[in-house]
C-alpha cells in the first residue's frame, strides 16, 4: 500500500518565467501559443552576452527563465534581492541538458586523447551545472538540487521544492525545467524537432508570500506518484467539480473523463511548463497536471488551483534586502 | 530528525559488501589498479579505483545501475524489509547518472535506452519501486538524497525510505579531471603535502532509513541526527570555505550539538590542493579551538573519488565505525599539509577500538553544493 496522497496546504506559485520558442509572454499560453516552427530562443538577446561564455545551451536557457520568474515574483528587483539569498533554493529538472558536452568530450578523447579537451568543459560534464549556474548568477545560497528523473521529473522538481520549504530548508525556491535540441538528442530520441527551451516557477508558502505583498498565481494542491496514471487516480480519489487535466502529447489519457489540455512533450521540462500553463489560466477550477512514463516506471500528478487574473506587479518601494556579503 | 539506519549496502573497489568494504578500509587496503574500462593510451593518468567486474580493455553499459541494485539489495536484506519496494520511496544521488552508457552508445555504438538514463526504470523492474527519484547533485548527491529521505520521514510522508548513491567512471569526467591535474596523481593522497589531485572510483551505497522507535532494534542503534545543505553560489568548480563552514554549522545546529561534541569526522578529502585546503579552512572555522579534538579520516585514499556515492559511502563507514569503535586510516597521508596540521587523523591499521557517539560526514560538490550529515550512536 502506498502512503495517502500528500497534501501541501498553503504552497503557491508566485512567479513564472519562460524561454520558449515563439512565446513572448507566459500569458500567451492561455490560448495555446505554441509555435513549433518559431525561431530558437537567443539567450544573449535576452540576458546580454556577459556571463554566458562557456555556458552550455541548457544553462543559458535556464538562466533566461529563472531570471524572469524571480523578477515576476519580485524576488529580484532593479534594486537587488527582496528576500534573504540564503533562504532561496534552486531546483532544476533536466534529462538531456549536458549530453552534448559529454558526447563531444568523449569524441575528443577518442580522437586526440585528453590533451585535446578544454578545461572549460569540466563544469559542463557534471549534470548539476545548470542549477549551480542559476545559483551563482543570482546569488542564491539555499539548497541546490538537480532532478534528472525521466518523464515526471518536472513535477517531481516542484514537489521537492515544496518539501525543502516545508522542512524549513528554504523560504522559497525557483524551479526550472529545461531541455535542449541538438545532434545527440536527435540521435537518442528521433529526428525531432525536440523541445529547446526552459520554464521556471517561483514556489513559496502562501502566508509569507502574502506577507511580502505578493499575490499567488496558483495554489499547489496534492502531488501523487504511482507506476502509472491509473495508480495515481486510485490515490487521488474522485475528481472535484470543474477539474481539468493537462497532459503532454503522446501520454495516453485513459481512463480520464474530464477535459484534457495538451502541451508539447518537453521531457523533464514538461512538469514545470504545465505549472506555468496552469498559473496563467484566468479561469477557476482545479488543474491536474500529469507527467509520466509510458512504460510504467513512474507517473506523477500535481494539482494546481489557478488564482485567476493577477494584477500587474510593481516592486514595493523600500523593500529590498541589502546585497549579501 | 527521527530516522535510524536500519540497513546498509555498499560496493566499491575494495569490497562488494558493507563488511568487506569496512574490513578492507580498516586494514588500509587500496582499490587502485591500472585502468580497466578505458583505453589508457588516451590519458595521462593510467590508474583508477574501479570495481573489478569486467575483463581488461572492455566496458559494459549500465554498470552504475548494476552497482546500485547490488547495494540496495544488501541494504533491504539487512533491514529485513523484503525486496518489494512498491510502497517505499527510493532516492538515488548520483553525479554522472548513466552517462557512461551514453558515451558507449554515442562513440562506440553500444545500445542505450533514454528511459535508463535515470534509475527509475531499472528499480521498477528489479524491486517494483514506483517512487524513485534520481538526483544529480555532483559529489554530494547522496547526502542530498539522505537529507530529502530524512525530511520525508520527519514530515510523516513515509515510515521507510531507501536512500542510495552511485557513480562509475565516465570518460568525459575522468578525462577532464586528468586534463585539470597539473601532473597525473600516483594515487589519492588527501591532505598530504605531496598530493597531486583526484582519481575517480566506482561505487554505490544504500541506506534504509526508518522512523526511530525505541526498543524495536538491537543496540547499538545509529540514528541520523541532521543533514545540513547549502550552496556556495560562487563558482562552478572551485569550493568556497565560507559556504562549507556554513553547511557544517547548519548541521551541528540542526542536530542540537556543538562542534566539541563531534567524535569522528569522515572528511570529503579528494586529494586536490584546492578542495583539501578549502575543507581544512572550513573545518577550522566551524570547529574553532576544537578542530583538533575529533578523530578524522579520508577514505578516498582507498576508494578513490566515488563522486555521487561518496557521501553515503562515508555514512556507511561512519555507522560501522560508531558500532565497532574502529576507524579506517588514511594511507598516503604521511606529511599533513599546513592547513590540516592540527587535525587528529586516525592512525594505522592496528588501532584499538575507541568509544564514539557522534560522527560527521562531509560531502561537497561542483557548483558549491555542500552537504554535511551528523550521526549518533545510542548506547
Amino acid at each position: 500500500m502506498s502512503a495517502a496522497p500528500q497534501t501541501r496546504p498553503g504552497m503557491a506559485i508566485t512567479g513564472v518565467g519562460l524561454a520558449v520558442p515563439g512565446v513572448d509572454d507566459p500569458a500567451d499560453l492561455r490560448t495555446g501559443g505554441w509555435q513549433p516552427t518559431a525561431p530558437a530562443v537567443d539567450p544573449a538577446a535576452r540576458l546580454g552576452r556577459r556571463g554566458l561564455r562557456y555556458k552550455d545551451r541548457a544553462t543559458q536557457l535556464a538562466l533566461c527563465a529563472a531570471r524572469d520568474a524571480l523578477a515576476d515574483a519580485l524576488v529580484l528587483t532593479e534594486d537587488g534581492p527582496t528576500v534573504d539569498p540564503e533562504s532561496v533554493a534552486v531546483v532544476v529538472s533536466s534529462n538531456l541538458g549536458n549530453l552534448d558536452t559529454v558526447c563531444r568530450v568523449a569524441d575528443t578523447i577518442g580522437a586526440e586523447g585528453v590533451s585535446g579537451t578544454s578545461p572549460m568543459d569540466l563544469p559542463n560534464a557534471s549534470s548539476n551545472v545548470i542549477a549551480s549556474s542559476v545559483a551563482i548568477r543570482f546569488g542564491l545560497r539555499g539548497p541546490n538540487l538537480t532532478v534528472c528523473n525521466g518523464a515526471p521529473s518536472g513535477l517531481d522538481a516542484v514537489r521537492w521544492a515544496t518539501r525543502l520549504i516545508a522542512a524549513g530548508r528554504a523560504e522559497l525556491a525557483v524551479v526550472v525545467g529545461v531541455e535542449t535540441d541538438n545532434e545527440v538528442v536527435r540521435r537518442l530520441l528521433g529526428p525531432g524537432p525536440h523541445f529547446d527551451g526552459a520554464a521556471a516557477v517561483v514556489v513559496e508558502a502562501a502566508g509569507p508570500a502574502a506577507a511580502r505583498g505578493i499575490a499567488a498565481r496558483a495554489e499547489l494542491g496534492r502531488y501523487v506518484r504511482a507506476a502509472d496514471l491509473a495508480g495515481c487516480l486510485r490515490e487521488l480519489g474522485p475528481e472535484p467539480p470543474e477539474t481539468s487535466w493537462c497532459l503532454p502529447d503522446g501520454l495516453a489519457d485513459e481512463p480520464l473523463t474530464g477535459a484534457v489540455t495538451r502541451i508539447p512533450d518537453s521531457a523533464a521540462a514538461t512538469g514545470v511548463l504545465q505549472c506555468v500553463v496552469a498559473a496563467v489560466r484566468a479561469d477557476a477550477g482545479t488543474v491536474r497536471a500529469v507527467a509520466g512514463s509510458r512504460h510504467g516506471a513512474g507517473t506523477a500528478v500535481l494539482e494546481l488551483r489557478p488564482a485567476g487574473a493577477v494584477p500587474a506587479r510593481t516592486a514595493p518601494a523600500g523593500h529590498t534586502v541589502a546585497a549579501a556579503g | 530528525m527521527s530516522a535510524r539506519i536500519a540497513g546498509m549496502g555498499a560496493v566499491c573497489s575494495v569490497g562488494g559488501t558493507v563488511a568487506e568494504t569496512f574490513d578492507a578500509l580498516c586494514a588500509g587496503r587500496s582499490g587502485l589498479r591500472p585502468l580497466v574500462g578505458f583505453d589508457p593510451s588516451r590519458y595521462r593518468a593510467r590508474s583508477a579505483y574501479e570495481v573489478a567486474d569486467r575483463a581488461p580493455g572492455t566496458d559494459l553499459p549500465y554498470r552504475a545501475t548494476h552497482l546500485l541494485e547490488t547495494a540496495i539489495a544488501e541494504a533491504v536484506r539487512q533491514a529485513g524489509i523484503g525486496d518489494d519496494l512498491a510502497a517505499v520511496p527510493v532516492l538515488v544521488g548520483t553525479g554522472l547518472r548513466e552517462l557512461r552508457s551514453v558515451e558507449l552508445w554515442w562513440r562506440d555504438g553500444l545500445g542505450v535506452d533514454a528511459t535508463r538514463l535515470h534509475f527509475g526504470t531499472a528499480l521498477r523492474e528489479r524491486f517494483g519501486a514506483t517512487d524513485v527519484h534520481t538526483v544529480a547533485n555532483a559529489c554530494s548527491a547522496s547526502l542530498h538524497t539522505l537529507a530529502l529521505g530524512a525530511d520525508l520521514i520527519d514530515a510523516d510522508e513515509a515510515d521507510t525510505v531507501v536512500v542510495a548513491g552511485v557513480d562509475v567512471l565516465t570518460e568525459s569526467m575522468f578525462g577532464l579531471l586528468d586534463r585539470f591535474n597539473q601532473e597525473p596523481p600516483d594515487r589519492v593522497r588527501p591532505f598530504d603535502r605531496n598530493r597531486r589531485g583526484v582519481l575517480m572510483g566506482d561505487g554505490a551505497a544504500a541506506v534504509v532509513l526508518r522512523r526511530d522507535r525505541d526498543g524495536d532494534e538491537p543496540a547499538p542503534l545509529v540514528r541520523l541526527r541532521a543533514v545540513g545543505l547549502n550552496c556556495d553560489a560562487t563558482h562552478v568548480t572551485a569550493p568556497d570555505p565560507r559556504g562549507i563552514a556554513a553547511a557544517i554549522t547548519q548541521a551541528h545546529r540542526a542536530a542540537g550539538l556543538k562542534a566539541a561534541d563531534v567524535d569522528l569526522v569522515l572528511l570529503h578529502g579528494t586529494g586536490t590542493v584546492l578542495n583539501d585546503d578549502a575543507e581544512s579552512a572550513a573545518m577550522t572555522a566551524a570547529f574553532g579551538e576544537h578542530v583538533g579534538s575529533p578523530v578524522m579520516t579520508a577514505i578516498k585514499s582507498m576508494t578513490g573519488h566515488t563522486s555521487g556515492a561518496s557521501g553515503l559511502l562515508g555514512v556507511v563507514v561512519a555507522t560501522e565505525s560508531l558500532r565497532s569503535g574502529l576507524v579506517p586510516p588514511t594511507p598516503g597521508l604521511d606529511d599533513p599539509a599546513e592547513p590540516a596540521l592540527s587535525f587528529r587523523f586516525a592512525g594505522g591499521a592496528a588501532q584499538r577500538p575507541v568509544a564514539m557517539s557522534v560522527a560527521q560526514v562531509n560531502a561537497f560538490g561542483f557548483g558549491g553544493v555542500n552537504a554535511v550529515a551528523i550521526l549518533e550512536r545510542r548506547p
